[in-house]
């Protein structure tokens, strides 16, 4: 009785007895965990990073140099030379120093390998000869690195400059015959006064420190200068909060989800190779298959629709769209000849060049209806002006439209990249899973362009729920083939 | 024009003192930035008895940055090629300021008695020096006899 009475009035002991007594249902967290379900495992494309500027990784690159300068007792310029030949990697140059630290600093260059003989230390009177120059000078007109190798500070200046005019800076080594010692950044600098070589040094060694960091990639877009900083070295989407420029985090261009970085690069080297041929193939305009009217494409959407006799055929294969609009759609499906392995060289040639041809048609054809469908939203753009200032809607009544124009061109966007993807797959029941899913989101996606392209006589639920198809096709495709 | 430097000086003055053996270098009348050379084919190699004619000229920069040197005589070698310009790491990435005029001659002598086919200037020459490396040496005997004897 008692401890009904103390649970049913509340107050300071119901905290006490809830854990052992029964399940809070109410003011437990677990329904707070519900809302935060891992986006890695909804969406494939999730991708944490910072768009950082050029202060911010200075601040990021020397925290980590003070870090390292700190466990191994070694001033910053030397543990900056560290990291910069270890790929910043603190705690691999920290094992390393420990088990053998003079190992360590030879292999950085920032030891010779050979102690320096005792000769080049010894000094016979207080001038001494530079053999680089040819003069005798006051020793304290000398310097020298690690290596002992000593040489005028007029010497050391003119040869940082040429160097450096030369875009050298993190490798700059000693002046002595193969001796590879590298001058690290403050023996550079103590030697350089003039404003604009300074500049320069530290503007090359700064890009050789992005370079060699693997979270630091710099944003691609012209005249840029933001960094983009991630802990997942993947191939994954970044977009520039500065120049809106969207790059492949992993190899820095475009990005080509779901194809990997080394397949897009086989692929765009061998388009750049074969372009003209497949340009002469892939002519621009095409003949209606019912009434042979002479049609060019003047939309994104594949679904064609001729102006002259109103046959509905598609643009890629030719054929009756009726079958498109079906779980049948296999126009994005390269059927190969099973009896290939038999034939002449000339044959297989051919069939080659019309594997290839199948893949690029239709790779370009998503390329340029990408650039047709940015006229379309500009059409848009003054076809909803003219609703609003006639009394339809509000402008915000109209958003929905731009919300799915975007939509569209970047389900596209995946789509072309999926053909390069397909053609280097190897044949199997992997592959036909594949060209299922692409097929299903071609068709989504033409649907979809269809109607934004008639906007107007498409209801607004309507567009809305293909806008959702199509997303769930696209991410269910990456989520399927997206290579972790 | 700018004075000339002491180092280019010093130099100038012990090639013509101590002239390393089988090589002359003598700078221009009207510039001593530039010199004419003339090296020896080493013996035991297929250059053997020829005077070989070069020309020397020391950049701006000079130490900092390698002398530029180039054949003027037509020669048979993988690794100089038809103009005569040459293949060899100390003029390139290999330079050091501590290096001087009198050891890149040097260096270009060795390369006449050592030539290096797996890295080659002049293509066809270092394929049949690859191929057919006695071949090839009766090529470049007949080109020393032809261009590098006479006068």
């Amino acid at each position: 009785m008692e401890e009904s009475m103390t649970t049913s009035q509340g107050g300071e002991s119901d905290m006490e007895c809830s854990d052992n007594e029964f399940y809070d249902y109410y003011n437990s967290n677990d329904d707070i965990d519900i809302e935060q379900i891992d986006p890695r495992n909804i969406d494939p494309e999730y991708f944490e990073y910072n768009c950082l500027l050029e202060e911010q990784v200075d601040r990021l690159l020397n925290e980590t140099v003070e870090t390292l300068s700190n466990n191994l007792q070694i001033p910053p310029s030397l543990a900056k030379v560290l990291l910069h030949s270890n790929q910043w990697n603190i705690n691999e140059v920290t094992k390393k120093f420990n088990d053998n630290s003079t190992q360590t600093l030879i292999a950085a260059r920032i030891e010779p390998d050979a102690p320096p003989s005792s000769l080049l230390l010894t000094r016979l009177s207080s001038y001494v000869y530079c053999s680089v120059c040819a003069t005798l000078q006051h020793f304290e007109n000398f310097h020298n690195l690690s290596c002992a190798h000593m040489f005028c500070n007029e010497c050391w200046t003119m040869h940082f400059e040429v160097q450096i005019n030369q875009g050298i800076s993190t490798g700059i080594a000693c002046m002595a015959r193969d001796c590879i010692v590298l001058a690290p950044e403050d023996f550079v600098l103590k030697h350089l006064q003039r404003p604009n070589m300074r500049e320069k040094y530290q503007q090359f060694s700064f890009q050789d420190y992005v370079k060699s960091h693997p979270f630091l990639r710099f944003c691609p877009g012209p005249n840029c200068s933001i960094v983009v900083h991630s802990k997942d070295i993947k191939a994954k989407r970044a977009t520039c909060n500065q120049c809106k420029t969207i790059f492949c985090f992993k190899c820095g261009c475009d990005y080509h989800a779901p194809t990997d970085c080394h397949v897009i690069k086989k692929w765009l080297t061998k388009c750049a190779d074969d372009s003209e041929t497949a340009n002469y193939i892939s002519a621009h305009t095409k003949d209606c298959p019912k009434c042979h009217i002479c049609i060019e494409k003047n939309g994104g959407c594949n679904h064609m629709q001729c102006y002259n006799c109103k046959h509905d055929f598609c643009w890629m294969c030719l054929g009756d769209w009726k079958s498109h609009g079906s779980e049948y759609y296999e126009c994005s499906r390269y059927r190969e000849n099973p009896n290939i392995a038999h034939e002449s060289v000339h044959a297989q040639a051919r069939e080659a060049l019309k594997k290839y041809l199948h893949y690029y048609e239709r790779w370009e054809n998503h390329s340029k209806s990408l650039k047709l469908e940015e006229q379309t939203l500009e059409k848009l753009r003054s076809r909803i002006n003219q609703n609003v200032m006639s009394g339809l809607g509000t402008w915000i009544d109209w958003q929905y439209l731009f919300t799915a124009a975007n939509l569209l061109a970047k389900c596209r966007y995946t789509l072309q990249y999926t053909y390069p993807y397909a053609y280097y797959m190897e044949g199997g029941s992997r592959k036909e899973l594949f060209e299922y899913q692409q097929a299903q989101l071609e068709a989504e996606i033409e649907n979809l362009s269809w109607k934004i392209e008639r906007a107007e006589t498409t209801n607004r639920g309507d567009l809305e729920n293909q806008m959702d198809i199509a997303e769930k096709r696209r991410t269910t495709l990456l989520k399927d083939f997206l290579d972790e | 024009m700018a004075s000339l430097p002491r180092r280019i000086i010093k130099e100038t003055q012990r090639l013509m003192q101590e002239p390393v053996p089988g090589i002359s270098a003598v700078p221009d009348d009207s510039n001593a930035r530039y010199f004419h050379v003339i090296v020896t084919g080493p013996e035991d190699s297929p250059f053997e008895g020829g005077l070989f004619k070069l020309e020397l000229f020391l950049p701006e920069d000079y130490p900092m940055s390698a002398p530029k040197v180039r054949f003027i005589t037509k020669i048979y070698h993988p690794n100089i090629d038809r103009l005569g310009r040459i293949c060899l790491d100390i003029l390139k990435d290999k330079w050091s300021p501590a290096l001087q005029i009198r050891t890149v001659l040097l260096s270009i002598q060795a390369l006449l008695s050592a030539p290096n086919p797996d890295d080659p200037l002049a293509n066809d020459v270092a394929e049949l020096w690859k191929v057919n490396e006695s071949e090839a040496i009766r090529n470049a005997k007949e080109w020393t006899r032809r261009y590098a004897m006479d006068n």
